[in-house]
């Protein structure tokens, strides 16, 4: 499994994760004693170091900790397997779950992510989705692999809309817009509203990029909302839309939108600037 | 007045519990890993319900702003059941490593059998393995004789005795577990055992130093709520604010910090509570719009 060095990362946890690598690699049945007690051992202060590119792996070190990385490099340097991994999930508590979740973002995509996916999606716990699929391009990474068909990817991603989650968490998940994704999503939306509730912004982003029946009329809709966030992610999204025809519209909207960050996308679609 | 319940198995209860707990002052629970009423016939229910204490049982108290720990163990009824008793010895280990587990215990004597002792032994030197103090449950019947078993499996073992906190005393076991430096816990229950009146004459006359007071409310008939009710009678008998205090707060947060895992400053904030949370999909709301709780 090792393809990854993790040890620089560990800092001052480095000795006491080779402690416990090496109990493991003794005795694999210290895995699962061990496993619980990494957050006291090493810590759960942030990493830090901003995105990182680590082999064809994004992630975002300013939002894992300590014991996540450390996590991470334990699994790789025992080799645990799919099995053993899946058996710290099921008897792990909230965090020990929420840590391997992390893990899984330094670990090669295979069948151990799509059922830990398949978990994330099952429970709707947010704190899972959010280690499971934020901060890193682990979701994207994943899209295609056997038993992680775009249908169901579709249904994690209806996860971030129904938890509120904003989309630009997940990295490059945009790029997996769909026409189906959109009708769920609109679907949603038009319950929410009959409720009175709110939508969830990324809505507009996504439909744009990838329309079903409605989605322009949504995305019209939506650039004369009363939320500053609704309407700018509205005018992203028919930007995404990458409609012509749509240019004298946004051309004769743009003298009614006070914002600048909305004008500016605005503007954007109606022609008159480039960037 | 913050109230730590260092013995209760909220397992057997229902939220209404965790509610007027909560609204009495109680901010942290200890519940004890115990028997179910009826024997298990296989470890597979031992270990869902072992995860239940570290999972939906702590998440569920959670959503009532109360801090959830417990302790890990082979109870002593089921020590005597030879279809489970060893292959639970063989799972606990993982579980004494869980940060919600502050303890090893409920182990100690029931029946008083020679494979009572020998578990409860076995079990100390897990707690020494894990460095996790130890909660002992003391027999109901013939109970003077069982302390006195039960101090010296202790004594035996070389555990360090003020890192045992000898559970269910009464008015006769005071008198032993005075001068052995360990901790004495009285389970304070509406009818038998203890009852708030004979705590109070305890306190009065032996102070509060290692001591501790619960419910060890279950599915039998007790009351979670007798640590609130046996403060209240303190208070009234003229028992010192701060006294109470030490006995339903500080002792057992003192007792079980010895794990390493918790301390005050932690417990002084509730617990995180978000309705709108579930838990392995399952949330306490039961179609309940959340801020109408």
């Amino acid at each position: 499994m090792a393809t990854i060095d993790l040890r620089p990362l560990l800092g001052a946890a480095a000795a006491t994760a080779d402690e416990i690598t090496q109990a493991i690699r003794s005795d694999r049945t210290r895995l699962p004693v061990l496993f619980p007690s990494v957050p006291r051992r090493t810590g759960r202060d942030i990493v830090g170091g901003g995105v990182r590119d680590f082999g064809g792996h994004t992630v975002d070190l300013d939002a894992f900790r300590r014991c996540d990385v450390t996590a991470a490099h334990v699994l790789l340097a025992t080799a645990a397997t799919e099995a053993e991994a899946l058996d710290l999930f099921a008897h792990g508590d909230m965090e020990e779950r929420a840590m391997l979740l992390r893990a899984l973002h330094f670990l090669p995509v295979g069948q151990l992510t799509v059922r830990l996916f398949g978990e994330v999606q099952r429970t709707n716990v947010a704190l899972h989705l959010e280690a499971a699929l934020c901060d890193g391009d682990l979701f994207a990474r994943t899209v295609g692999t056997p038993g992680f068909d775009l249908a169901t990817a579709n249904k994690l991603l209806l996860k971030f809309a129904f938890l509120d989650v904003p989309l630009r968490r997940c990295l490059h998940a945009e790029r997996h817009a769909n026409a189906e994704l959109s009708r769920m999503l609109q679907d949603l939306a038009t319950e929410r509203e009959a409720a009175g509730r709110a939508v969830w912004r990324d809505t507009w982003r996504l439909i744009g990029r990838a329309p079903c029946p409605g989605s322009l009329a949504r995305l019209v809709g939506g650039l004369e909302h009363g939320d500053d966030g609704v309407r700018l992610a509205a005018a992203e999204g028919l930007l995404a839309a990458n409609r012509s025809d749509l240019a004298a519209f946004a051309r004769e909207r743009l003298p009614r939108e006070l914002r600048a960050p909305i004008r500016a996308v605005l503007a954007r679609l109606g022609g008159t600037t480039t960037s | 007045m913050l109230i730590f319940e260092p013995h209760i198995h909220m397992y057997s209860r229902i939220t209404d519990d965790y509610e007027r707990m909560s609204l009495a002052g109680v901010r942290a629970v200890l519940e004890p890993a115990f028997w179910l009423g009826q024997p298990r016939t296989h470890i597979g229910t031992f270990i869902d319900y072992f995860d239940t204490l570290i999972g939906w049982e702590r998440f569920r108290a959670q959503q009532f702003g109360i801090h959830h720990f417990c302790t890990m163990g082979l109870n002593p009824r089921e020590a005597n059941d030879d279809r489970v008793n060893k292959d639970v010895l063989a799972v606990l280990p993982r579980y004494c490593e869980k940060d919600s587990c502050i303890g090893i215990g409920e182990i100690g004597l029931d029946d008083q059998t020679p494979a009572e002792e020998k578990f409860m032994a076995e079990q100390i030197e897990l707690a020494k393995r894990h460095n996790l103090p130890v909660l002992v449950h003391t027999p109901h019947r013939d109970k003077k004789k069982g302390f006195e078993r039960c101090i010296a499996i202790v004594k035996a073992s070389g555990f360090p005795m003020e890192r045992v906190l000898l559970d269910h005393g009464n008015e006769e076991t005071i008198k032993i577990t005075r001068g052995l430096g360990c901790w004495s816990g009285f389970s304070i229950y509406p009818n038998t055992k203890m009852d708030p009146a004979r705590m109070v004459a305890i306190v009065l006359e032996y102070g509060v130093e290692r001591m501790v007071v619960n419910s060890a409310a279950d599915w039998g008939v007790s009351d979670p709520m007798m640590v609130p009710r046996t403060a209240v009678k303190l208070e009234q008998a003229g028992v010192p604010r701060a006294r109470i205090e030490q006995l339903v707060w500080q002792n057992p947060i003192a007792f079980f910090a010895q794990s390493g895992r918790l301390n005050e400053s932690m417990l002084r904030q509730p617990a995180r509570a978000n309705l709108r949370e579930t838990f392995d999909g399952n949330s306490v709301l039961r179609g309940q719009d959340p801020d109408k709780m």
